[in-house]
């Protein structure tokens, strides 16, 4: 930050105007046509509003988008904090090599990674081939086209927004401060518990809002690993887009949507500043 | 002598003929007449068969695009700009999307007399014919003995196994009359009473409906792999994936027969092209030539009646096989698609 010190208010301005010129255009204006549209349903302006918060319907896809989000963030959670502190715990090799492995998958595409989903998750593909050759199992499992394959891919395609901030926040502890609580007796799991788990607290409240708020809008995977009983908001958008062309409706369901993950920013900032996920990702 | 007078006048005529205007000529001059199709055998066909040799004889290029997608045509018809020309439609589109079509120009298309009058509407002409079919697994059920009607496909106990239906209330309405044994000739005219019917007979399968497909492709895919025992599928696509060696069987028994519509999109900078293609794609030459690929047949009668032996074992409209199916009533459907479409997503949600 020192380094702005020296620049003028003016240059400071004439450096992000480019910046918020394509955010104005791109994605301010059509978000204000989108808001216009949410009231041009022929049967009234608030028709749309009414229909997708008191159609029992829609409540239903509400809901299961929520459910969905918070089973996948929880589950993310539990897998990343251990990973993330297995991270801060080993050698520069090792860290070197787990590292590529939780950031790879970052570098391919979320729809070639769902595909191989569907792959692995068919009722003869893999997975379920060695389950039942191995005996452990009967009849090949039912993984593809509902919630079970929704969450395993979805908490796949997830987990390196998870560990991320996890992993900055443990990288930051004072070891110090762990030294300190052995040399005053402390075992192990009392210097997790103590000291550990409520400095990296933070993290995992940045780690669990980034995953549920990025769960909330997921479209491909659950599109396409799951089922019709676990339509989630954006499927039900994309349907209301391409299918019945109700393009109002539409409209009101994503300004819900987008009210739904701004109220959960608002929760999180009570916790989370944006400068902790800033950091973060530094 | 072009002066900056005249080109300010040029320029004012143009602006006075408004945005769609400058947009439909920027087009023209920009692209190719262009065809959009639901792809996969369908649209192969549709290329080689039925505009190939038309661009080759007009020495025009046409380009091809796939998946035909409604919301995209309402989008670019009312933005003034469609990048697609002849589009195909399902039938029902002809009438749901008629104030985004152009009308068709009869007197560029004589041939379509030629054509049964129920293939021929004022928007949409039907160029190739199918059905929407009862297909399976054959490592579930040998190619033999299949089911054989929609009563089996609703028996899980006689035929067990993940079933798969069209993601949309068309099909299943017509699947869930004949296998609740109404009779093909009473499935139409709708009533509120067949629709209730229709409903209880679905809810009866769904527990047993694992995948509700959207896509062409999705069937013989699903099928293929083993994820279905059964399911619904447009007949062209199964064809297809047996000729490839693909698992899978389909029967015409309880088949539910349509066509496949070309319409031309309103604001089209190939208005005449269009209209000379669709008259070629419905000639006895094109129509002919849709009997050789084995996937889709053709809709022109006198095309039909040119099939061989082996040709008329996967024609729709043989009459051998005609006479098992329900004809599609497409005009019903897209009224009680409509009509009943927020009763048929409360149905898919679980209510």
């Amino acid at each position: 930050m020192s380094g702005a010190g020296g620049t003028s208010k003016g240059a400071a301005a004439a450096l992000m105007a480019p910046a918020l010129l394509v955010v104005a255009i791109v994605f301010l204006a059509p978000l204000v046509r989108l808001f216009a549209m949410s009231f041009e349903a022929k049967a009234g302006p608030m028709a749309t509003y009414l229909e997708v918060l008191g159609d029992p319907i829609y409540r239903h896809v509400f809901v299961n988008t929520f459910v969905v989000s918070a089973t996948v963030t929880v589950v993310a959670i539990a897998i990343a904090y251990p990973t993330a502190f297995a991270l801060t715990r080993i050698g520069p090799a090792w860290r070197t090599l787990l590292f590529a492995c939780v950031l790879f998958p970052l570098w391919i595409s979320v729809l070639v990674r769902t595909f191989s989903w569907m792959l692995l998750l068919e009722r003869n593909g893999p997975i379920n081939r060695a389950l039942v050759g191995s005996g452990l199992i009967d009849q090949p499992l039912s993984l593809l086209f509902n919630r079970t394959g929704v969450l395993i891919g979805m908490v796949q395609v997830l987990l390196p927004y998870a560990v991320l901030p996890i992993y900055a926040a443990v990288l930051r502890i004072d070891p110090a401060l762990i030294r300190a609580s052995e040399g005053l007796g402390a075992s192990r799991l009392r210097t997790f518990l103590s000291v550990l788990l409520p400095l990296s607290m933070r993290g995992v409240a940045t780690a669990a809002t980034f995953v549920f708020l990025l769960a909330l809008g997921f479209f491909i995977t659950p599109a396409l690993l799951g089922g019709p009983a676990s339509m989630t908001l954006s499927m039900l958008i994309d349907s209301l887009v391409n299918e019945r062309l109700d393009w109002p409706l539409a409209a009101a369901a994503s300004m819900v949507l987008m009210v739904a993950a701004l109220i959960v920013v608002g929760l999180a900032g009570r916790f989370v500043s944006v400068r902790a996920i800033a950091e973060a990702h530094r | 002598m072009l002066t900056r007078r005249r080109l300010l006048s040029i320029g004012a005529a143009g602006l006075a003929a408004g945005p769609a205007f400058l947009a439909g000529r920027a087009a023209a001059q920009g692209r190719p007449l262009t065809f959009c199709s639901w792809g996969g055998a369908l649209s192969e066909l549709e290329k080689t068969a039925l505009l190939d040799p038309f661009a080759k004889a007009k020495g025009i290029e046409i380009a091809h695009a796939s998946p035909t997608n409604y919301a995209k045509i309402k989008s670019m018809v009312e933005a003034g700009a469609p990048e697609w020309d002849i589009v195909d439609v399902g039938g029902r589109f002809v009438t749901q999307g008629k104030d985004l079509l152009e009308p068709l120009d009869m007197s560029l298309i004589p041939n379509a007399k030629a054509l049964d009058p129920g293939w021929v509407t004022p928007k949409g002409i039907f160029t190739s014919t199918g059905a929407t079919v009862i297909a399976w697994n054959t490592n579930a059920f040998p190619a033999d003995k299949g089911p054989k009607s929609w009563k089996d496909f609703w028996d899980v106990k006689a035929f067990p196994g993940a079933r798969g239906l069209y993601k949309q209330f068309y099909y299943n309405y017509e699947a869930a009359l004949l296998a609740a044994g109404v009779a093909r000739k009473d499935v139409f005219p709708v009533t509120d009473d067949k629709i209730k019917l229709a409903f209880d007979k679905l809810r009866e399968i769904k527990p047993h409906v694992k995948v509700w497909w959207n896509a062409g492709a999705q069937p013989p895919q699903l099928l293929s792999s083993g994820e279905l025992a059964m399911s619904s599928a447009w007949s062209g696509r199964i064809l297809a994936g047996i000729k490839e060696k693909a698992p899978i069987a389909m029967t015409y028994e309880d088949g539910i027969a349509w066509g496949n519509a070309w319409v031309v999109l309103k604001g089209t900078p190939h208005l005449k092209a269009c209209m000379e293609a669709i008259n070629y794609a419905i000639s006895e030459e094109a129509q002919s030539r849709l009997l050789d690929a084995g996937t889709y047949g053709p809709a022109l009668g006198a095309a039909s009646a040119k099939a061989s032996e082996a040709q008329r074992k996967v024609l729709v409209t043989a009459p051998e096989n005609a006479k098992n199916m329900l004809i599609l009533d497409e005009e019903q459907a897209a009224a009680y698609s409509a009509k009943y479409e927020a009763d048929w997503n409360r149905f898919q949600l679980g209510g």
